[in-house]
């Protein structure tokens, strides 16, 4: 039910997630944060099996934090990538699987950007554009018919945008918030998220 | 003998010809009771691979009768605003549609700053919510200050993490008053755990929120959010047969809880009745 | 005498002495020397580098490291065992992190160290560590704190302190010239560092190391050029008081 979204463009990565935190039939939240910033450079987004999600996201972000600590530099968005699905394939062929879709997302000086899509299955591709999640489907072929290999940070906003708008017409789901986040040579910072209210105005 | 070496039942502790020594009775009493020793290691469900078979043991229950799938009703809620926390409760304790108890208390005290509401199963948030008592003290006197709501929460959702899937079922708010001011976090059986500003857990819930969204804003007065947690939860009691009882109202200060009021729903009731029939006399 | 009760960490010799872990305190003297001052508002912490060989490559080789974004620690004793101190601090820094989500108390985390040490001098087939730490740094609710551990495995705060080499002639040093006004901002603060360690210093200026902890900022190592105009302004108030003292006469 939740949704993630993601794009890379030349010198930029920039992620959408809902904010929607339900129990069975009862939203139990509407400001749950699903973007984590891992490291001045990386965000990771995360959903799937509630408990999971705060678990691991947390238990690979200190991990991050802890190879920093230790080398004095940071893991770069390729190594997280990495790190995180070998991680989910362990905990996957254990008695207590994590059921969570991610995005890895950061920004490397020397690589550039980087997008990676994990999922339950600890499959990791690197990406252009990618979404987890119902509302994922309604925006594939918004970002075939929109995005482009030069892409801005403006277009990209306007690109979710337009995602979020075909997600609350169709999905049957109510997803009222997203919250949007980009990562860049200057860091990580968040953008002013997409809500109905602000699409309408 | 031949029939069980086909069998092969034959190495099963009872087939053993000096079966149960008190040597394996201590063994197996051991298993049972390891948690008394240590009580993060609760026994897991007596079977292989509890993970994965206890989740088709529960889905099959309606076929072959076995029911460990507990039925369990409760109210409780639980909001921040300008003056502290506000907690609040029914008592009701059902095993399906028999009422076990018209006094349970669903809340607990952890310690004179902190609160855990149980709602689910009342064994394993009560258990749960002992072992969290320990450690709460135990970190107020290793670091010399009292534990954060943050970090209790936390402690709370790591135990239900690790035992996901084998069967604990809890749905508790834990709240509390620490240096960073009011604390309120929503921690599951599931392992998720999330800070905010209002819930309410339960079969009631979705009673009590309905009273609860129309008439919750931040700037409450201690009064006002005192009475919106009670009347919550009498509406909640009101449509839900799984809830009912004593109401309790308990408000979180900078100072530690105060226990507002207990009344039993009914006296509310004929009191809300009448002040009904009064606004319709004018 | 003494042989036959150091064979083991665990023997106490006659007089109550456990032989091995005062061994060890010995390495840390002979170590070189290392200073923590904490200021109003600032954590600072200075080593002396051990001279580099004419062909080593100048890696830093670091005497000053991060436990986590708050904490800092300087040590002295053997390099080698502090290695494997400062990895098992900065797990537990992380696993504190993760398991009740606030970052580590300065107190808290001197106390896991010391708790380490402590293992190590009460049991069996293991030695001591032989090292020294001052633990510089902030808790959340933003206050500094230094702390120093040794090998038996106690701890103590302070306002500054040193251990190492000549660690007690520094220590009168700072008892001699510490004032709370002159370490109220930073500058004072890294400047009282400095002249502590260029009390003892013995390959002079070129071989220190500074580091400056402010609230919520990234440590911040000083510069070469940095520690030599710190140094010059404090040799400048040396000749000015010797003149002050000569006139006087």
């Amino acid at each position: 039910m939740e949704t993630l979204l993601g794009i890379k463009g030349p010198d930029f990565v920039m992620l959408a997630a809902d904010t929607t935190h339900a129990r069975s039939i009862i939203v139990m939240k509407e400001d749950q944060n699903k973007i984590h910033k891992v490291s001045d450079s990386l965000l990771i987004s995360t959903v799937g099996e509630s408990g999971d999600t705060e678990q691991f996201t947390e238990f690979i972000s200190k991990n991050i934090a802890l190879y920093k600590m230790r080398n004095g530099y940071d893991l770069s968005p390729r190594e997280s990538a990495h790190f995180t699905r070998k991680n989910l394939a362990e905990y996957l062929r254990s008695r207590t699987p994590y059921q969570v879709f991610m995005f890895v997302a950061g920004y490397d000086p020397n690589a550039g950007p980087e997008l990676t899509f994990i999922d339950y299955l600890a499959n990791a591709l690197p990406v252009n554009y990618a979404g987890h999640g119902y509302g994922a489907i309604f925006a594939s072929s918004i970002y075939d018919r929109y995005w482009h290999p030069n892409i801005t940070q403006a277009e990209a906003y306007d690109v979710f945008k337009k995602c979020i708008a075909e997600i609350q017409k169709r999905l049957v789901v109510n997803l009222k918030n997203f919250t949007v986040a980009v990562v860049d040579k200057d860091g990580v910072r968040d953008l002013e998220p997409i809500s109905a209210a602000s699409l309408a105005a | 003998m031949a029939l069980a070496e086909i069998c092969k039942i034959s190495n099963a502790p009872y087939m053993r010809p000096n079966a149960w020594s008190s040597a394996d009775v201590e063994e197996e009493q051991k298993g049972l009771m390891c948690n008394l020793a240590n009580p993060y290691t609760l026994a897991a469900p007596p079977f292989e691979n509890p993970l994965h078979n206890l989740n088709q043991i529960q889905a099959n229950g309606d076929k072959t009768g076995v029911k460990i799938n507990f039925d369990h009703g409760t109210t409780t809620l639980g909001f921040k605003f300008k003056g502290g926390v506000l907690l609040a409760v029914d008592s009701r304790a059902t095993g399906g549609s028999y009422i076990g108890s018209q006094s349970m208390k669903k809340i607990v005290e952890i310690n004179q700053f902190m609160l855990g509401t149980l709602a689910g199963g009342a064994a394993d948030c009560v258990y749960w919510d002992r072992v969290l008592s320990k450690e709460c003290r135990l970190h107020e006197l290793r670091n010399k200050e009292r534990i954060s709501v943050a970090a209790a929460s936390k402690i709370m959702a790591n135990i239900a993490h690790e035992y996901k899937g084998m069967g604990l079922s809890m749905g508790m708010m834990l709240a509390g008053y620490d240096k960073r001011g009011p604390g309120l976090y929503y921690v599951d059986s599931e392992g998720s755990r999330t800070p905010g500003n209002l819930f309410s857990v339960g079969s009631g819930s979705l009673y009590a929120y309905g009273v609860l969204d129309s008439g919750y804003h931040w700037d409450l007065e201690d009064k006002e959010a005192q009475e919106l947690g009670r009347r919550a939860i009498y509406h909640a009691t009101f449509r839900d047969a799984y809830s009912g009882g004593i109401i309790r109202v308990y408000h979180i200060k900078e100072d530690g809880w105060v226990n507002i009021s207990n009344t039993d729903c009914m006296e509310l009731h004929y009191m809300y009745q009448e002040q009904l029939k009064q606004q319709a006399a004018k | 005498m003494s042989s036959r009760y150091d064979r083991a960490v665990t023997i106490f010799s006659p007089d109550g002495h456990l032989l091995q872990v005062e061994y060890a305190q010995e390495a840390v003297r002979k170590g070189s020397t290392a200073v923590g001052v904490r200021g109003a508002n600032c954590v600072v912490l200075g080593v002396e580098k051990k001279s580099v060989a004419q062909l080593q490559e100048d890696r830093k080789v670091r005497k000053i490291c991060m436990l986590d974004n708050h904490v800092v620690m300087a040590f002295a004793g053997l390099t080698a065992d502090a290695r494997i101190m400062i990895n098992r601090a900065q797990v537990e820094c992380q696993s504190h992190r993760l398991n009740v989500e606030d970052p580590v108390t300065l107190e808290y985390i001197t106390r896991f160290i010391a708790q380490l040490k402590q293992k190590y001098t009460q049991s069996n087939g293991r030695r001591p560590f032989g090292i020294s730490c001052l633990i510089g740094g902030f808790d959340a609710d933003g206050s500094a704190h230094l702390f120093q551990t040794e090998p038996s495995g106690i701890f103590y705060e302070y306002k500054a302190n040193a251990t190492g080499r000549s660690a007690k002639v520094v220590r009168e040093f700072f008892e001699k010239s510490y004032r709370e006004e002159e370490v109220a901002n930073e500058h004072g603060a890294v400047k009282l560092a400095i002249r502590a360690l260029l009390e003892v210093a013995q390959s002079g200026q070129n071989n220190l190391e500074v580091a400056i902890m402010e609230n919520g900022k990234p440590l911040k190592m000083l510069d070469t050029d940095v520690i030599t105009d710190y140094v010059k302004i404090i040799e400048k108030e040396k000749e000015e008081e010797l003149e002050k003292k000569k006139q006087k006469k």
